[in-house]
């Protein structure tokens, strides 16, 4: 069998000893961020870009691919014990999962969420292995009139699904254009808008900008506050959830597993979406839907299984077509192109090491989380001890340095700051990071498909409208902006939005 | 709110401005022939007319009462504090080393922004310091400023 074969080819990088250390590590590092509050992961990827550059791009990718999920499991742990979001993912494993601390049931809570986890994960791995080579073999029909088609749906639907005003996100993303085309012009091959700085003359670095935006201005946000937190503190035991718990659990996992994937391979902000329409859902099948929110393992099984299934779900547009979907995986395929590596169609049959190791390093880093997550709770729980007055400064500590040791530049030091500063208004005048992201990381690749489009049929843009594939992308494009000014669509829309309220992911 | 509205579309609007006159310096090409200029020239624009809906938008809003900008009357001090003395980071860092920069920096937030006892404050910024060196300089070999210390 073919896929067997790649599944040997993937096995044997992902199980040198030096790829299994760095999955290692991006699990770990994953926890961790994802347990504390306040460290979102796309800040965690970000910071950890510098150190990826002194390793190899392998290596690299099932890293950062182990912090976001890794992340995944983490939040779980924070929401349960402290009744506070790791991150945004984990907002609804609050509502059942601290009733059941309260009650003395951390351990089973924090069980479940492992194991649904585990589950989730490994469903969704197997449905990327499957569906991602026919995906991106449908994409190799592609041409730069389709891309440029698709990237436009890619900025629109997230615009669509974030939680701000329509007009401002599109400020965003046009604001993240114009900055992807500071310094070299690739189809040109000159400089421009580079404003007379030197250190502008190969573009704004994508590294200095996303630890600004997300690793800085998110540490200017959480220091106006003086919070203090409670943490359950009483020992943690029996972390095997009871026969009668893994009954009831069972398919609240099954299910959030199977939805949470297909919601994650859509463009938007897929594994915090997933968890309210896992819990949701099972609220509605439920017999007893009085129990939920008061401490009921489905309430916690579902909704953390379908989050881990979304972020692996998230892998697939991110691999065949290169479309980020969502800040977390811009982040990542930032990393990719850092490294000189370009997904999209041909990036499986290309570099087929690299996806099948991620993929099988997915697995392995999966069930790493599963023997790792349980026994060092206690380890989880005294990292939330660690007071935030003395976690922050290690946090911009190792933004600076980080930033400095990729070209020893003071320039892009204060580029960071820059961004950090502009990030920290962004968030208090309530302008989303998501589509600026997305259209920075985005940009470039979109003006040379518009540019060579343009060429190509000579200054014909209704191209884009008479080829099927593209016409299909612009006019679901065009029908999501039209729907959010439908009075009944943009209300339901602004109440949905409200309940996510949450930019990181 | 209507006054962030403002400020944040006055933003964008000289931002779009400002992209759009230095794209008119490069080649802008035609639409057969697009240049460098093309995408920068008509993004900006875009920004143009966007931050100006928003701002029209906002002007003929009633004004409605909002939160403050700082959520506690010492916010500001401690966001600000931080900016400076990522600023100074960055200044120092040359003159003064790594080890020096990275301690000082450490503790002055350590013990200025949410104040602990000085003996947390000495023992993170040693701890954290010490972490740096191991990390970026022995483990990762990166050649950083040595400063006034010499090591």
């Amino acid at each position: 069998m073919d896929i067997m074969n790649h599944l040997m080819q993937g096995a044997a990088v992902a199980f040198q000893p030096m790829n299994l250390l760095f999955c290692f590590i991006g699990v770990l590092m994953g926890t961790l961020v994802g347990v504390l509050p306040g460290l979102g992961p796309t800040a965690a990827i970000a910071l950890l870009l510098p150190v990826s550059f002194h390793i190899p791009p392998v290596a690299t990718i099932i890293m950062l691919a182990g912090i976001y999920y890794g992340a995944m499991y983490g939040g779980s742990t924070t929401s349960i014990l402290v009744n506070m979001p790791g991150e945004a993912a984990s907002v609804i494993t609050c509502l059942d999962g601290h009733q059941m601390a309260k009650q003395g049931r951390a351990g089973p809570a924090l069980g479940i969420s492992a194991i649904g986890s585990f589950i989730a994960g490994t469903i969704g791995i197997v449905g990327v292995m499957l569906l991602a080579p026919p995906m991106a073999k449908f994409a190799l029909a592609f041409g730069p009139t389709e891309y440029f088609s698709m990237m436009l749906f890619g900025i629109v639907i997230i615009i669509y699904m974030s939680s701000g005003s329509i007009l401002k996100d599109f400020m965003t993303a046009a604001f993240g254009l114009l900055l992807g085309t500071i310094g070299m012009d690739a189809i040109a091959g000159t400089q421009r808008l580079t404003f007379g700085v030197l250190e502008l003359a190969d573009g704004i670095g994508f590294i200095p900008a996303v630890m600004g935006l997300f690793g800085i201005s998110e540490i200017l946000m959480n220091v106006e506050r003086v919070v203090a937190t409670t943490l359950v503190t009483e020992k943690v035991k029996n972390f095997l959830p009871s026969m009668q718990d893994m009954k009831e659990s069972i398919r609240p996992i099954l299910r959030g597993s199977f939805f949470g994937f297909l919601i994650g391979v859509l463009p938007g902000p897929g594994p915090v979406i997933s968890t309210y329409t896992s819990y949701a859902m099972e609220k509605k099948l439920s017999k007893t839907p009085e129990k939920f929110g008061t401490g009921h393992i489905a309430g916690v099984a579902g909704p953390e299984a379908a989050n881990n299934a979304a972020s692996s779900g998230a892998m697939i547009p991110l691999f065949t077509l290169g479309i980020p979907a969502n800040s977390v995986i811009a982040v990542l395929l930032g990393a990719f192109m850092i490294h000189g590596l370009q997904p999209g169609p041909m990036f499986i049959a290309k570099y087929p090491d690299i996806f099948w190791g991620t993929i099988v390093s997915m697995y392995l880093g999966n069930a790493m989380l599963l023997v790792l997550n349980l026994p060092l709770i206690p380890l989880w729980i005294k990292v939330l001890k660690v007071p935030y007055a003395i976690l922050f400064p290690l946090i911009l500590i190792f933004c600076l340095i980080g930033v400095y040791s990729l070209n020893f530049s003071q320039v892009e030091i204060g580029l960071m700051i820059g961004f950090g500063v502009l990030g920290y208004f962004m968030r208090k005048f309530k302008f989303e990071m998501a589509p600026l992201i997305l259209a920075l990381v985005l940009g470039p690749m979109m003006e040379s498909n518009l540019r060579l489009t343009l060429l190509i049929n000579q200054g014909d843009a209704s191209i884009f409208v008479t080829k099927p594939i593209s016409a299909v992308f612009i006019a679901v494009s065009a029908l999501l902006i039209f729907s959010t000014m439908i009075p009944s669509i943009r209300n339901r829309r602004s109440k949905f939005k409200e309940k996510l309220g949450e930019d990181d992911m | 709110m209507k006054r962030n509205d403002l400020i944040g579309g006055l933003f964008f609007l000289s931002v779009g401005v400002i992209f759009a006159v230095y794209a008119r310096s490069v080649d802008i090409g035609t639409l057969d022939e697009p240049g460098s200029g093309f995408l920068p020239l008509w993004a900006g624009v875009l920004l143009v007319l966007l931050s100006a809906a928003l701002i029209l938008k906002t002007v003929f809003k009633k004004f409605e009462a909002g939160e403050p900008f700082f959520p506690e009357s010492d916010s500001w001090k401690r966001v600000g504090m931080i900016v400076l003395s990522l600023v100074a980071y960055n200044f120092l860092l040359k003159p003064l080393g790594l080890i020096l920069v990275t301690f000082l920096f450490v503790a002055f937030l350590v013990k200025c922004i949410f104040p602990q006892t000085w003996l947390k404050t000495v023992a993170t910024a040693t701890l954290s310091t010490a972490a740096v060196q191991l990390i970026f300089v022995s483990l990762l070999e990166l050649r950083l400023p040595k400063g006034l210390l010499g090591f």
